[in-house]
């Protein structure tokens, strides 16, 4: 077996990804109350995507449901999956620390501290509107990392793994612990934040995908930039200083990155745990290590993941959704299980 | 040439190693020994920038904390002891870490002929051209010392530091990583710097030593103008020498 070969097989499984990426966003788009099927899907979008009236049979209502209902929804389900994988598999390697993740620093208490203020005061922006929680709990998740960062710095200027973790950890819970005054002061206001926290995807409209699906895709181009760095830093940083990497500018640079992608995907679809901690473990049993092919792998895998916990959480009760976070973990313990340890006999 | 003058690296005030000075000349090889907590990896790691120090490291004529990292790591190799990952790299993928410096300049990382040909010529010199696909999780103690040997050879560096690599091997693998320090040197361009714990295996590495004890130099020099038992007791403490010939007479009963 040589390099080549090695190459050649991860491309293959890459394009068995994307294919399965495609099939599940199509399945999960035709399943619900509203049954419709592949075939008239199909043709919906072809249609659609031709700027042509609908063909012959097809229903107005379904094409409706399909095109502003579901379609948007599993998209942001996907794209904010790839993010929060991608975003995983980074902190992961970056902080030498197969638990890390964005949360691990406080992305999540931070997002949601700000969007129950924003729940709790009522206020709106003007320009945003609607969008003012997803906006305050966007800034104040990446504003909490950004405070985990300096603090760290202060205390260490080579901003050593260890100390990151535990300075985001700290923080972590220190807004956490604040949020829970805060419930615990505007009891009125508990059910819609815990809602919040619990994560869902509903009722999300392509204003989510067009928000999404630009700064998705092009941190991830600018991750990938980054797979030698993040390949070399896994050793540890003394071991990636020795080669020629300069380790401090990287971890800002790829910290930064991830903690937008966690950030914005917390702020759409809430708090959505588990897929940033399996998907690149699932994935290097498949890929090997190297980040050239683990970081886009993880990207489609966590967006398949979401896709599939979103499905489940609104079809498996009739009349209500499952907090999707929990349905994720649900779905991803036993299958993360089976991956990691069948495969490691 | 490696040339250390008036070296001192100091933690919260206090101070591991003192005025440290030294000159080495591409061709040679130098062996650090002195008992733990002399200072022998703060050394090392003052050398290869990783830790700042007060003083002057120069290499080529040039200061060392006045260049990049990717330009100290053309200079500089660091070989330590036992590395582990929890990341399943391939040998192969490994070994081409070392040429990080020169593939950061192409586009997206991309490895091209030259890389590929240097990072083969590494792998059959260490002697993994028939198991560069093994995952490095697999592999035995020595074989992983020899990986990351191959990784540091890969980064084609000018002179590599050795911080006591052979520390958990076996015989036959210590003695088979300073055969393949021989070969690299053999060319009369690099140089070689290793900290032991082993003062008969460092004697197997070169005989040209620096003794340090409490952070600074108490001896450099050639083994057999420096060393005596009374300077052995000194430096570690110990009668190192009635040691050594402890079972002298025991190894000449055997054949």
């Amino acid at each position: 077996m040589n390099l080549k070969r090695s190459t050649k097989r991860h491309t293959v499984r890459i394009v068995l990804l994307l294919a399965i990426s495609v099939i599940t966003i199509l399945v999960a788009a035709s399943i619900g109350s509203a049954g419709i099927g592949l075939r008239d899907e199909v043709q919906i979008l072809v249609d659609t995507l031709l700027g042509r009236p609908l063909s012959g049979q097809l229903n107005l209502i379904s094409a409706n449901i399909l095109l502003n209902v579901r379609l948007p929804r599993v998209l942001t389900a996907f794209l904010v999956g790839m993010g929060l994988a991608i975003s995983g598999t980074v902190m992961q390697s970056i902080l030498k620390n197969p638990l890390a993740s964005s949360y691990t620093l406080g992305v999540s208490s931070g997002a949601s501290l700000g969007a129950a203020a924003v729940m709790m005061t009522g206020i709106s922006i003007p320009l945003l509107k609607s969008l003012t929680m997803s906006f305050v709990g966007f800034l104040t998740g990446l504003l909490t990392v950004f405070l985990v960062i300096m603090f760290t710095y202060k205390l260490q200027q080579n901003l050593e793994n260890q100390t990151i973790i535990l300075v985001g950890m700290v923080v972590s819970l220190f807004m956490s612990a604040i949020l829970t005054v805060f419930i615990s002061l505007a009891q009125d206001h508990l059910e819609q934040i815990v809602f919040w926290q619990m994560g869902s995807f509903s009722g999300k409209g392509w204003d989510k995908v067009w928000l999404l699906l630009p700064v998705v895709v092009f941190v991830i181009f600018l991750l990938m930039g980054f797979h030698r760095e993040l390949d070399v830093m896994t050793l540890g940083e003394e071991e990636a200083m020795t080669v020629g990497v300069d380790v401090k500018q990287v971890k800002l640079a790829t910290i930064s990155l991830a903690t937008l992608l966690t950030a914005l995907s917390v702020s759409i679809a809430g708090v959505i745990g588990f897929v940033d901690l399996i998907a690149p473990h699932v994935v290097r049993k498949f890929f090997g290590a190297s980040h050239q092919w683990v970081l886009p792998a993880s990207a489609l895998f966590g967006g398949v993941l979401c896709v599939w916990a979103d499905l489940v959480a609104r079809v498996v009760l009739d009349a209500r959704e499952l907090p999707v976070g929990a349905v994720m973990a649900l779905i991803g313990a036993p299958f993360f299980c089976y991956v990691y340890f069948s495969k490691q006999k | 040439m490696l040339q250390v003058k008036q070296v001192s690296v100091a933690f919260n005030q206090h101070k591991i190693i003192q005025n440290i000075s030294f000159s080495l000349p591409y061709g040679h090889k130098l062996a650090i020994l002195g008992p733990n907590g002399s200072g022998k990896t703060t050394l090392l790691r003052a050398i290869d920038h990783l830790i700042d120090y007060q003083g002057s490291i120069k290499l080529g004529g040039k200061e060392v904390r006045e260049m990049k990292r990717a330009e100290i790591a053309g200079q500089i190799g660091l070989l330590k002891q036992m590395s582990t990952s929890y990341f399943p790299y391939t040998v192969k993928e490994l070994v081409m870490q070392g040429r990080y410096r020169r593939l950061k300049g192409q586009f997206f990382g991309t490895v091209d002929r030259t890389d590929k040909e240097f990072v083969e010529k590494c792998l059959v010199a260490t002697g993994f051209q028939d198991m560069q696909d093994r995952r490095i999780d697999s592999l035995s103690g020595g074989q992983l010392q020899r990986a990351f040997l191959a990784k540091t050879l890969a980064q084609d560096p000018k002179i590599i530091l050795l911080d006591e690599p052979t520390n958990h091997l076996d015989i036959y693998y210590q003695l088979e990583l300073l055969d393949y320090l021989n070969d690299w040197m053999a060319d009369g361009e690099h140089a070689v710097i290793g900290v032991f714990h082993d003062i008969n295996l460092a004697l197997s590495f070169s005989k040209e030593m620096l003794f340090l004890k409490a952070g600074q130099i108490v001896n450099q020099g050639q083994f057999n103008q420096i060393v005596s038992g009374q300077f052995l007791e000194h430096v570690f403490n110990t009668d190192v020498l009635g040691y050594l010939r402890r079972n002298e007479k025991l190894w000449q009963t055997i054949k």
